[in-house]
């Protein structure tokens, strides 16, 4: 990609150091950075919660089918569009970085103010999913390949191949077995039926049904392999709508003689 | 004869620049008040006095706030947005390019106010709702968790997106001239998660009183979400703009030109 004379111009101009065109454009990379980091926090934690969210909220809906398969396909969305005008057009492979950064910090500052302060759930109940390292390596690939059918294949299938086993460790304490009510449940279970949410009834809550707990791990395994596969595809579609989104350009401004500005050709004919 | 050279260059030089962030830091305190006062208060009045719609004290308490949101925000809106259409730079043409530029870095420190406005809505009060919600049986569209995100925090960021537009149309010949497209989504896919909200709400009253959050009857928040991603085009539009700015009001060792 070559630089316009009047980038190269730009270029050698802030590249002095403490110049006046350095200074402005150090302010101008500020205030993007603030307002990326609030406005990405916002949509992509909208986004993730009224999509994902029911199986984020609770740590007895983290089962090993829905959540799994699910929740990667839904991160996966924001970050690949998001892709397209940083790192295509800017050269910053950190879109889903910032995207699972911005996410995590939002959900955290939400669980405690809403989940644990208000409504008194104990943090057990409501901790929010590990998505980091999926994100990350979505950004390590497209970095390293700079290419974007070879970003959806290997980038959009780690963020779901990366998902069950950044989680498991924080997991597998809440898979324990246990005897409840002479029934065989699990750790997540029972904190799930000693702390009701009376507005969700129970047969909306997920429990495992009995033939995945009889397959061993293995629905862990189908199950992101399955999500991995659906990631690579929407990583594509959404880096398109990306670059779409980002290319709109502009319409005429009917009301731009009120400022002084000449009214366009076609419209004074 | 040096100090006279001296003299002459340092008249010659242009007043250096400097970012005007009073409207940025004035929003941002305000913002925060608004936001915490309102967190707060769910904190004392929601478990005391939010349960039961019937209830009087849930008329004193709650509704009492609803209405005066709901009165003093139309106001706000129409003054604000009436006052930049009113005081609009009527000779665009004439601008320099050094005002250009100012009124550009202003107008950039401001989204940061809608940024953070946006996030509070679409983050912190958003999933509010859902702890509030999932616990609490609804029995009425107005509960304490609704008063705060659809009727404050949603008007909050529409009242300045609209106002950062019509600074951007009235004050910024780049957006005068011809009006971005990712600007309209970046103001206008916010907006709609308001008239989004009637649908909810219609959608809670006649057919889904239980409460799980990913029901598809909350996707239309969702699809309004996306337009955020409209904000990676604006960056790009701005950047080149930036660019063409700078390249008038700089030289080439960066200074600015008087």
């Amino acid at each position: 990609m070559s630089l316009t004379a009047e980038e190269a111009k730009l270029l050698k101009a802030i590249s002095v150091p403490n110049s006046d065109a350095a200074k402005i454009v150090r302010n101008f990379d500020w205030i993007v950075v603030v307002v990326l980091l609030f406005a990405v926090t916002a949509a992509f934690h909208i986004h993730f919660m009224l999509t994902a969210g029911d199986w984020d909220f609770w740590v007895d809906w983290k089962d090993r089918m829905y959540w799994v398969t699910l929740t990667p396909m839904i991160l996966v969305i924001i970050p690949a569009a998001l892709s397209y005008p940083l790192m295509h057009k800017l050269g910053l492979p950190i879109a889903g970085t910032v995207c699972g950064l911005c996410l995590v910090i939002g959900e955290w500052v939400s669980r405690i103010s809403g989940f644990h302060l208000w409504a008194y759930f104990p943090y057990s109940l409501v901790w929010p999913a590990i998505v980091l390292p999926g994100l990350m390596l979505m950004d390590l690939f497209y970095m390293l390949f700079r290419n974007v059918f070879l970003a959806s294949v290997f980038g959009g299938g780690a963020v779901a191949m990366a998902f069950a086993p950044a989680n498991w460790p924080i997991l597998a304490p809440y898979h324990v077995p246990v005897v409840h009510i002479e029934q065989l449940v699990n750790v997540a279970d029972v904190i799930g039926y000693s702390f009701t949410r009376t507005a969700t009834p129970e047969y909306l809550r997920f429990i495992e049904r009995g033939t995945l707990r009889t397959f061993g791990g293995e629905s862990t395994l189908v199950s992101t392999f399955f999500s991995a596969f659906v990631c690579m595809i929407l990583f594509y579609m959404w880096w398109r709508i990306g670059q779409f989104l980002s290319n709109l350009g502009t319409i005429p401004n009917q009301l731009k003689t009120f400022v002084g500005l000449e009214a366009d050709k076609d419209e004074a004919k | 004869m040096a100090a006279i050279e001296e003299e002459v260059l340092a008249s010659q030089a242009a007043k250096p620049f400097k970012m005007n962030l009073k409207p940025m830091a004035v929003g941002l305190v305000i913002l925060s008040i608004i936001f915490f006062t309102a967190r707060w208060y769910q904190q004392w009045a929601a478990w005391e006095y939010g349960l039961d719609a019937t209830n009087p004290d849930f008329d004193t308490y709650w509704m009492s706030v609803f209405w005066a949101q709901i009165i003093i925000e139309p106001i706000i809106f129409v003054a604000l947005v009436g006052y930049l259409w009113l005081t609009r730079d009527k000779h665009l043409n004439n601008l320099t390019p050094r005002l250009e530029l100012e009124r550009l870095m202003l107008w950039l420190s401001c989204l940061v106010v809608y940024g953070f406005a946006f996030y509070f809505a679409g983050s912190i009060f958003a999933e509010g709702d859902a702890s509030w919600h999932q616990t609490v049986v609804r029995d009425t569209s107005f509960t304490p968790s609704h008063i705060f995100v659809f009727y404050l925090c949603m008007p909050v960021y529409i009242i300045i997106g609209f106002s950062l537009f019509t600074y951007a149309i009235t004050r910024i010949p780049f957006f005068a001239e011809k009006i971005s497209i990712p600007l309209i989504l970046v103001v206008c896919g916010p907006f709609m998660l308001l008239p989004t909200v009637g649908y909810n709400e219609w959608g809670h009253a006649f057919w889904l009183m239980e409460e799980y959050f990913t029901v598809p009857l909350h996707w239309g928040f969702v699809f309004f979400g996306w337009s955020i991603i409209a904000l990676g085009g604006l960056l790009l539009q701005v950047m080149g703009y930036l660019v063409e700015l700078l390249g008038k009001v700089t030289d080439e060792q960066g200074k600015l030109i008087k």
